[in-house]
């Protein structure tokens, strides 16, 4: 009887992240459309490495592109897949799944582009399309300037990239391009680093079947609309501009 | 068909009667015909030390130790007096004898040892020392291995060989003028007023203390009933055990003393990464017989980057606060680790080594290679090469290790590979072992039961093992062509490790007998995409 054995040695739980700081003390509760990764310690140091001012560019990049890979990973899994049995070189038949549904990825220039790097270490050959959205001076609205995709997008879900959501406003522009092109709200998957309370209440009231995968939701805005604590400027820091 | 022993030159033989394989033997060295068998019983623990004879052998993994590396360390106005010929060397007390005792008993304790090396054409003892590990038997030679009694106190068996004493000095005027540089007069200078008295006061005296005298020439006899002596007791030591581990439940009672069949995931204590969509999926890609070997390779690396990064919850964390660049303060937390390294298991671990560098920067990546018998299945220890954070003891105990091996099964590989850490001075809860696919049934529960502190990751864990046979072929250790019975996972995913297994064992692959095949296996596997080379 296994229920009357000893317990053995328990599985030690993996240790949280400061509870200051974690995604549910700084937006609760979490809209239903908005996932993000386990808030382990060793995810809040990757965090800590790419926060901080004095961190190499170089480390900027190993790190930033490891939480990445795993925000990649977590949005794939939304996709749909279908069962499939095979057989195992040993002769067994294993009833595993297959994957289902053609993807392409879109980043929003210049910052997403970072990203297309770690999609394409998840998934070979993955198409990406381009979207350059910058504000209007006149206006102060987001505005598109150019957008270029895969021609078959419509039938495609969508990865859409930007490392950082602030207010929101060029991610809500993007998806409205995107779904321009004939993406139902339903096959699009929003990814990001870093994302202020304040634009994901916007973005998933706006567009509540996009579903976003974010890394860390932090404190929120300042006054110039930077995320607190934040990183600075992605893209500056990527590409040292 | 014993081992003669020709000056330094050992030949090696092995059992079975095949025909003996002559490899010279440099002093220090490890010699190794055929891996070192399992030295740990099933619970984990050491159960025999290393056999220490003082003179010579012929069995596998042997470590020569010379009393030649422990000469003492030379002030400036010594190093005059040998360059001049005038130092006595041949005084017990120019050797550094507690060193030469601490050294020795670490080896026989089965931990590493870095010993000294000395130049003789320096005359100094130099700033690197050489690593060895693992010997089942050590030779500690010199002509003063028996004088000195902490050092005797340590050997199990205790050689004297007796030679002519003109025989001795022609060879060593042989070999200090071709391998020392040194003149003729000086050699001889050197041995009328050092080396003779020297002979006569301290090295004779301790024939005394020798279990066996063996005579310098014509020796066959001596050397065989030697030989006989060794072989015998290392067959009392030895540990037949993968067997026993394969399918515990026959034959190892659980904790509650009832017969329980197996153990289940949660008792196991195995941190199995979430099964989420897409780790199912690539789980059937690389469990498909059909997959090709490109994407055979593409998943196993996106597979190994998630395990790995699992695996790195279980590091140390500490706090730190830092400023970002828009001038907020940020209470984070750093790694805390303070050495960090990845461990191979060989051949299949490679498979995650990609992995395992896309996540940990600039890692330092050891490998051990472990192969099993051909005709127990025993694993046997073929090659170490462990980073610097293992090799030194006492950077070993603040060393976190990653092991990496692409399954456990049977686990003998596991086992020993954790012993091999654990003798170095790493600790137990510092090993985090990472593997694709565990056996639930297979040896898991054995390893756990043994090492219940390593932290075991895995990306599934397949129901049961199932006994198959992998056909034999004729050649050197396996003259029958016998095939010997494997152990295969259900479902598995056979392809990294049956397929590593047929190319290893094929007969268009040289069998692992001699160091130099070794290495150049491994110079292969330093290609960073080994293992996709051998599939």
């Amino acid at each position: 009887m296994a229920s009357s054995q000893p317990p053995r040695a328990p599985v030690a739980p993996p240790q949280p992240a400061n509870a200051d700081n974690t995604n549910l003390a700084h937006l609760n509760p979490l809209p239903q459309s908005v996932f993000t990764l386990p808030q382990t310690a060793q995810l809040e140091a990757l965090y800590t490495i790419i926060r901080d001012k004095e961190t190499s560019r170089g480390d900027f990049l190993f790190y930033s592109d490891r939480i990445i890979r795993l925000l990649v990973e977590e949005g794939l899994n939304h996709l749909p897949v279908v069962s499939r049995t095979i057989e195992t070189p040993t002769g067994a038949k294993y009833e595993g799944v297959g994957f289902l549904g053609k993807i392409c990825g879109v980043s929003i220039l210049r910052a997403g582009e970072a990203m297309e790097a770690g999609l394409r270490e998840v998934c070979r050959s993955v198409r990406i399309g381009k979207i350059l959205i910058q504000r209007d001076e006149e206006t102060a609205q987001p505005k598109l300037f150019y957008s270029k995709f895969p021609p078959d997008i419509a039938s495609r879900y969508v990865l859409l990239l930007d490392p950082m959501l602030a207010t929101g406003g060029s991610a809500i522009k993007a998806v409205e391009v995107i779904k321009e092109n004939g993406v139902p709200e339903e096959r699009i998957i929003f990814i990001n680093l870093i994302s202020a309370p304040e634009g994901l209440k916007t973005f998933t009231s706006r567009y509540p079947a996009v579903k976003v995968i974010t890394g860390w939701i932090d404190q929120g805005l300042n006054e110039k609309a930077y995320i607190i604590p934040g990183l600075g400027d992605f893209g500056e820091r990527r590409y040292c501009t | 068909m014993a081992g003669t022993v020709i000056d330094h030159g050992i030949r090696l033989e092995r059992e079975g009667g095949t025909p003996a394989l002559s490899i010279s033997a440099k002093k220090n060295s490890v010699l190794t015909s055929h891996g070192r068998p399992p030295w740990y019983g099933e619970a984990g623990q050491r159960i025999c030390d290393a056999f220490v004879i003082s003179v010579a052998g012929s069995i596998p993994t042997v470590i020569i130790l010379s009393q030649d590396s422990f000469y003492k360390y030379h002030t400036e106005e010594e190093l005059a007096l040998a360059h001049a010929n005038l130092l006595d060397f041949d005084h017990p007390d120019a050797l550094d004898m507690p060193m030469f005792a601490a050294c020795l008993a670490d080896l026989k304790a089965c931990k590493q040892s870095n010993i000294p090396i000395y130049s003789f054409s320096e005359h100094q003892r130099l700033e690197e020392t050489k690593y060895l590990y693992g010997a089942t038997v050590i030779i500690a030679e010199g002509i003063m291995a028996l004088v000195d009694p902490a050092l005797r106190a340590l050997y199990d068996l205790k050689v004297f060989v007796q030679c002519d004493s003109d025989l001795m000095l022609a060879r060593r005027i042989k070999r200090d003028v071709k391998e020392r540089g040194r003149s003729v007069d000086g050699i001889l200078d050197q041995y009328l007023r050092y080396v003779k008295p020297s002979y006569d006061n301290f090295v004779r005296p301790t024939a005394a203390y020798a279990d066996l005298i063996v005579p310098g020439s014509n020796n066959d006899i001596a050397i065989e009933l030697l030989c006989t002596h060794v072989r015998e007791k290392l067959q009392e030591r030895a540990s037949r055990f993968r067997q026993k581990i394969a399918i515990p439940h026959l034959y190892l009672p659980s904790s509650s003393g009832a017969s329980t069949p197996d153990s289940t995931i949660e008792e196991l204590g195995l941190h199995v990464l979430p099964q989420t969509n897409q780790i199912q999926g690539i789980f059937t890609i690389l469990r498909d017989k059909d997959t090709n070997r490109q994407d055979f390779i593409f998943f196993t690396d996106r597979l190994a980057t998630l395990l790995v990064e699992h695996a790195l919850q279980f590091l140390p964390y500490a706090p730190k606060n830092v400023v970002t660049p828009v001038q907020a303060e940020y209470q984070g937390q750093v790694q805390d680790a303070k050495n960090v390294c990845g461990v191979i298991i060989m051949r299949s671990g490679g498979a995650l080594e990609r992995g395992f560098r896309r996540v940990i920067n600039d890692v330092p990546i050891g490998s051990l290679l472990v192969q099993s018998d051909f005709t127990s299945g025993d694993p046997l220890l073929l090659q170490v090469m462990l980073p610097k954070y293992v090799r030194l003891r006492h950077l070993a105990e603040e060393t976190w290790v990653f092991l990496l091996d692409a399954q456990i099964g049977t686990a003998a590989a596991a086992f020993m590979a954790i012993r091999v850490l654990l003798d170095h001075g790493v600790k137990e809860e510092h090993i985090i072992f990472i593997a694709f696919l565990v056996a639930r049934t297979g040896g898991i529960s054995v390893l756990k039961n043994a090492f219940p502190k390593v932290q075991i990751v895995c990306g599934a864990v397949d129901e049961s093992m199932r006994e198959g046979w992998m056909d034999g072929y004729k050649g050197e250790g396996n003259p029958d062509g016998r095939g010997r019975a494997v152990w295969l996972m259900q479902p598995g995913m056979g392809q990294i490790g049956a397929y590593l297994d047929i190319y290893f064992t094929s007969p268009n692959f040289p069998i692992l007998t001699d160091v130099q095949v070794i290495a150049t296996t491994f110079e292969m596997d330093m290609g960073f995409r080994t293992v996709y080379i051998l599939f």
